[in-house]
């Protein structure tokens, strides 16, 4: 074995000595931002966090120092950990997101007005009992069958949340194989899985599709994002059974995230058509992220456009002549407007 | 078909040349096989700015194996190879102390380090490895950025320092062993970017390469191995740190644990009968 000189021997050691004491030192090479845990503290985190991540600030017109401005003057160290959580949920009311939250162990903040604001559209008990008589198939959370007023099947997707199989599928279409046109209700449908998005339009196309654009922030800056990455959707594998008949899609201000992503795919379907109100909204895929005192925070930080390039946050629009809100007096009488209406289209 | 024939006697000719440049010869001296088998459990020291804004801490334990031997090359004695595989689980708390990270990761290291002779109780050793890592962080709270993957190739530096010593009866050697990366290529999503569009297909601005600016990485080991008839127990400190900043993301792992583990040395039997010399590889 060589033997080593006392010169390299000694250099040999000092840099080992120096790459020990480095494991203590070199953590200050990539910093991260410290927040106190006090109002102050917990406030600048939140704003800097919708600062630097939020996607739709330039969309809403929102000028965010402006809103800094406007209520970093409300917080105060002496405030108790509710008023904090007030002044805080305040200001993300700001955003209009109903992707948009401030959890704390006694509260979670909701943007509601997306929808209370409008008109519900929506009773599933008169179709349940006055088009079904509660004679209808039910596979997880869907539920369907052939409505009698006409030959058209109905289904019922109440959340995206619950999975529905390509086997499920198979028998659904399949038990409705007979009807002259399909009815999807996605009314109160608030999201979920958008796995189940592309599940769904499969079994209504022919050949792939454009579904949608992506664009997510790629820095902390107001500017910083990326270009728009256009996804597809694929038709069913070959054995499945497909529908290339018409289909109306009923929604209200209550469609909403994966469910308005629904509707922005099947809009541009040739055969369809999307009847009842404009949808809730919610185009933006929701991030996580929390506040040192512990509260999480969710909020938009990717925007999906549509397979147009237009953003569906606002909602989308039902198909022209197509939009129709619930009469109370029909709602009185049994009778679902929208569902109503639906089938007068699918029948003509 | 003649081409073929001398092809294939060509091929084998050189197969058989290497493999005799390997083949140890009678008077070459014996190579044993140094392995240790460590636990090791301590603190742990996270943050990951896909997932979060704060500094995680808590435990972690990790179970490693380490595998030493003298190459068999020519001036053999000088040369060390060293495997080391070992896998990691940390668990850590933010803060307020509700919400909670999970960290696994897997590294696999393989290299080679140049020894010397500083006297007759102090050797040293220095060597590149090539290393491997996969894991990820999982932050139960999270929603559509639930976990961050941890990926990362790298050609490493790698050293030892070793000193024996006995008191008494007690032959002891202390050793110190670390680990740098220099150079390579790892994994990270981009800023704000969810997994689930990576899964849709954009794999853009994904692998980076690893240098000191935007991965830097250096783990340590200081081991006390106390000889106790055919082996050895180790006592010791396992050291890591990890930060990295690329997309504008920052990753912060730092562990500090207390190892324990068993070293042995072994032959295979036939050798064990012949009278060779025995070239011990950390000792």
């Amino acid at each position: 074995m060589n033997t080593l000189n006392h010169k390299l021997s000694i250099k040999y050691i000092s840099g080992l000595l120096v790459l020990f004491c480095m494991t203590f030192f070199s953590t200050g090479c990539h910093d991260i931002e410290d927040y106190q845990d006090n109002p102050r503290g917990n406030f600048d985190a939140l704003w800097s966090i919708i600062e630097e991540h939020y996607c739709f600030l330039d969309e809403k017109g929102l000028d965010w120092d402006g809103v800094y401005n406007q209520y970093a003057p409300k917080i105060s160290d002496k405030m108790t950990r509710e008023e904090l959580f007030s002044v805080c949920a305040d200001m993300l009311s700001l955003l209009k997101d109903g992707h948009t939250n401030l959890s704390s162990p006694w509260e979670t903040s909701y943007y509601r007005k997306w929808w209370s604001d409008y008109p519900q559209n929506y009773d599933a008990r008169i179709i349940e009992e006055y088009y079904f008589n509660f004679n209808y198939r039910q596979v997880g959370a869907l539920k369907y069958g052939i409505l009698p007023q006409g030959n058209i099947g109905y289904i019922c997707y109440p959340s995206f949340a619950t999975v529905i199989g390509e086997g499920n599928l198979d028998y659904i279409l399949a038990y409705l194989a007979t009807c002259d046109g399909l009815i999807i209700d996605i009314r109160d449908n608030g999201g979920g899985n958008m796995d189940m998005v592309d599940r769904i339009a499969s079994r209504f196309i022919t050949e792939r599709i454009t579904a949608g654009f992506m664009i997510h922030k790629t820095g902390p800056g107001k500017n910083e994002f990326s270009e728009p990455f256009e996804y597809f959707i694929d038709p069913a594998p070959q054995g499945r059974i497909m529908w290339d008949k018409p289909v109306a899609i009923l929604t209200n201000r209550s469609t909403f995230s994966a469910a308005n992503n629904f509707v922005s795919v099947m809009q541009y379907i040739p055969q369809v058509k999307i009847v009842g109100a404009r949808t809730g909204g919610g185009s933006g895929m929701p991030f996580s992220s929390e506040l040192p005192c512990g509260w999480s925070v969710r909020f938009s930080a990717c925007s999906v456009l549509d397979a147009r390039g237009n953003t569906t946050e606002f909602g989308i629009d039902p198909s022209p002549g197509c939009a129709v809100d619930m009469d109370p007096v029909d709602t009185f009488n049994g009778h679902d407007t929208i569902l109503d209406f639906a089938i007068n289209l699918l029948c003509q | 078909m003649k081409s073929y024939r001398s092809a294939f006697r060509g091929l084998a000719a050189i197969f058989l040349s290497v493999c005799s440049c390997f083949a140890s010869r009678a008077e070459d001296p014996l190579r044993p096989v140094s392995t240790t088998w460590s636990v090791s459990a301590g603190s742990s020291h996270i943050a990951d700015t896909y997932l979060t804004p704060l500094k995680y801490s808590g435990w972690s334990a990790s179970i490693g194996y380490n595998r030493l031997q003298v190459l068999p090359w020519q001036n053999a004695d000088s040369w060390v190879s060293r495997l080391g595989i070992s896998g990691d689980i940390d668990r850590a708390l933010n803060p307020a102390g509700n919400a909670t990270m999970w960290g696994a990761e897997f590294h696999a290291s393989w290299g080679a380090m140049r020894r010397w002779k500083i006297t007759d109780k102090i050797f040293a050793g220095v060597g590149p490895a090539l290393r491997i890592e996969a894991g990820c962080l999982y932050n139960q709270r999270n929603s559509n950025n639930p976990a961050s993957a941890k990926c990362a190739a790298t050609i490493d530096a790698i050293g030892f320092i070793s000193w024996s010593h006995s008191i008494g009866k007690c032959a002891f050697t202390l050793s110190y062993q670390p680990s740098l990366p220099v150079i390579g290529a790892f994994f990270s999503p981009r800023y704000d970017e969810l997994y689930y569009e990576i899964y849709l297909g954009n794999h853009g601005g994904l692998a980076h390469c690893a240098w000191w600016g935007s991965r830097f990485k250096l783990d340590n080991l200081i081991a006390l191995d106390i000889h106790l008839g055919k082996g050895s127990l180790r006592l010791g400190y396992d050291g890591s740190v990890m930060t990295s900043r690329v997309n504008n993301l920052t990753t912060r792992m730092i562990f500090h644990r207390a190892v324990i583990g068993y070293t042995t040395s072994w032959l295979s039997a036939g050798a064990v009968s012949s009278n060779h010399a025995i070239n011990s590889s950390l000792y």
